[in-house]
């Protein structure tokens, strides 16, 4: 075996005790995370799921009362009739998700053949995700009256009724962001308070009295924390998809790259920060300073889509909007790699800056 | 006796002009062990660590046991093994694991066992550094210095804050290295140290050395200039009535 080789494995197996002895890490790194989806997972199973539509119908017709009786058939959806005035107050309060307005020609005949008419929907900006997928709920129904109506054949009937968006609700939103959070907590935190506090104590000097490279003991630990955190991340999943039904709309494979690619620039920052600081009292306020204004901003709690603009162009560059994104649009749209570019992108300057950083503000004593 | 290091115009220069080394040049002998005394800040720690390849050389030259470190550093620290002055260890990690794992970090391998035998710590093997006492720590820090076999040992003040007991047993041991054929060389704050394990040493201030001999040559020399010293001598010491109350068994 090569020398090199040799030492890594050493230091990996090393590192890989140090870690799994150390309880109050685990603690750290498991029971938090887990905590924290159980109680959003609690919290959105209290009915938090259905989305609140308002629906106005002003139709007179057969087909509209067709339409509003299907509309109040979709068990996700809560359906209220409210005047337009009425409506609009409620969504302004954040009380709806979705405004549906039946106009009054809709299905009707004129001249014996279907009218024209459209249906209107306003949905809150402040939360998309319910709005847009009632909205697409909608224009498929709609388009596929329309289809009856004008006596093409309805093939797109099944995709109409296997819309899985049905019961996708807060928590299927929250799990790719919980799970980001994590990785970047793990990352940062984790790495930066342990890798520093080495270097104080002088145990990482005495690896540089080896003749083996410091650089080696950086690749192990960055190892056994990478093993750690996609270990952390697996349990997530597995337990949100158990206990509180959580579902996946893309492929895992794809989930789990971005997720590596997550886990290295958050270790990158980790080892940026530990390998600046002289000791555990420089790590704490630069840590806080990187990770809280991503914790908020992000979007993994709630969509930066109520952001005044110049916050959300600044937000979205931050390296955890573009892991959080990622893994919710895979998660609950079931987009790929392919239709991912930006963010692909952002990671992948976020890793070359991140350990360019690192290499060149680290001191090893 | 032929030499296994040679240092010659050894210097230290830091960016803020601070001369930590000011061009010291001296050999050690294969087989010996060389002291190096002097007061705090006197350069022993900064000589050490460019003879071992830790610190940058600001300029002379460094030869141990053939390789110059300054090109080297790696070889260098293949053939040593380096006691810090603060000795830290990985947490939650056996005496046993750390000893096996700095053996593979030299590509050597070792029996844990039979070396904390030889330091006097067969009992200690499934302990962590956190629950051994001062001496058993520093014994264990000598322990993992020789996982490799090294032709050379560098304690740096292996015996600062050790009660009488646990330095005079850390003597022993240091002895017992020499007696292996191992050259040894240490820095220390206490003569009778330097005087009871040194074949010879230098003695360090201000970045330069201003002697070394054999202790009992340096003596001699002081005698010759007319030396008287200030008290006289008792035939005993305190630390004679110490060790003869307390005896010489060791208490960690």
């Amino acid at each position: 075996m090569n020398q090199n080789t040799r030492s890594f494995l050493a230091l990996t197996k090393a590192s890989m005790k140090m870690y799994y002895r150390n309880k109050g890490a685990i603690i750290f790194s498991l029971l938090i995370p887990v905590a924290l989806l159980s109680i959003f997972g609690f919290l959105s199973k209290g009915g938090g799921n259905s989305i609140k539509i308002s629906l106005t119908n002003h139709g007179t017709s057969e087909v509209s009362k067709q339409f509003a009786e299907k509309l109040k058939s979709i068990r996700a959806f809560k359906v209220v009739e409210l005047t337009e005035e009425e409506a609009d107050i409620e969504l302004g309060k954040g009380m709806l998700d979705l405004e549906v307005i039946v106009p009054e020609n809709f299905g009707a005949i004129e001249n014996g053949k279907p009218g024209s008419s459209s249906i209107r929907t306003k949905f809150n900006n402040a939360k998309p995700q319910s709005g847009q997928i009632a909205n697409l709920v909608i224009i498929e129904m709609v388009s596929d009256i329309d289809r009856k109506l004008t006596d093409s054949p309805a093939v797109l009937d099944v995709k109409s009724e296997g819309v899985t968006t049905n019961n996708l609700g807060y928590f299927d939103f929250i799990l790719p962001g919980i799970l980001s959070m994590t990785i970047m907590q793990l990352g940062i935190f984790g790495v930066a308070f342990s890798f520093v506090a080495l270097k104080a104590s002088g145990a990482l000097r005495r690896i540089q009295a080896t003749p083996v490279h410091p650089i080696y003991f950086v690749f192990a630990q960055a190892s056994v924390r990478l093993l750690v955190t996609l270990a952390v991340a697996s349990v997530l999943i597995v337990f949100g998809t158990y206990l509180f039904n959580f579902h996946m709309m893309g492929n895992y494979f794809n989930f789990a790259i971005i997720c590596v690619v997550g886990i290295l620039i958050f270790l990158g920052i980790g080892f940026a920060i530990a390998g600046w600081a002289k000791d555990e009292t420089q790590v704490a306020p630069v840590a806080n300073l990187i990770q809280l204004p991503m914790l908020l901003l992000s979007g993994i709690f709630f969509p930066r889509d109520g952001f005044p603009s110049w916050l959300k162009s600044i937000t979205d560059y931050f390296p955890l909007t573009y892991v959080s994104h990622a893994l919710r649009k895979i998660a609950n749209e079931g987009l790929t790699l392919v239709d991912l570019p930006v963010d692909l992108i952002g990671m992948g300057v976020w890793l070359v800056l991140v350990y360019v950083l690192a290499v060149s503000v680290f001191r090893w004593e | 006796m032929p030499a296994i290091l040679e240092v010659s115009n050894l210097t230290k220069t830091y960016d803020n002009d601070v001369h930590a080394v000011k061009g010291i040049s001296f050999s050690v002998n294969r087989g010996e062990v060389f002291g190096i005394l002097g007061p705090n800040g006197a350069g022993k720690t900064t000589t050490l660590e460019m003879i071992e390849g830790l610190r940058p050389i600001s300029s002379g030259e460094v030869i141990l046991d053939g390789i110059k470190t300054a090109e080297q550093p790696y070889q260098v620290k293949q053939r040593i093994g380096i006691q810090l002055q603060a000795s830290a260890f990985f947490q939650n990690l056996k005496l046993t694991e750390l000893l096996e794992m700095f053996a593979n970090l030299y590509g050597s391998t070792v029996n844990p066992v039979e070396l904390l035998a030889e330091v006097g710590l067969s009992d200690k093997a499934g302990a962590l550094v956190k629950n051994l006492s001062g001496g058993q720590k520093q014994r264990f820090s000598i322990a993992t210095t020789l996982v490799n076999k090294p032709v050379m040992v560098f304690l740096d003040e292996p015996t600062t804050g050790l009660d009488p007991q646990a330095r005079r047993n850390l003597w022993q041991l240091i002895a017992q290295i020499k007696n292996r054929g191992t050259t040894v060389i240490l820095t220390t704050h206490y003569m009778e140290e330097a005087k009871f394990l040194c074949d010879r040493v230098a003695i360090m201030d201000d970045g330069k050395i201003v002697a070394l001999d054999t202790p009992e040559e340096l003596i001699k020399q002081l005698l010759g200039r007319g030396f008287k010293p200030h008290v006289e001598v008792p035939p005993a010491t305190l630390e004679d009535v110490f060790i003869d109350l307390t005896g010489k068994t060791l208490r960690d």
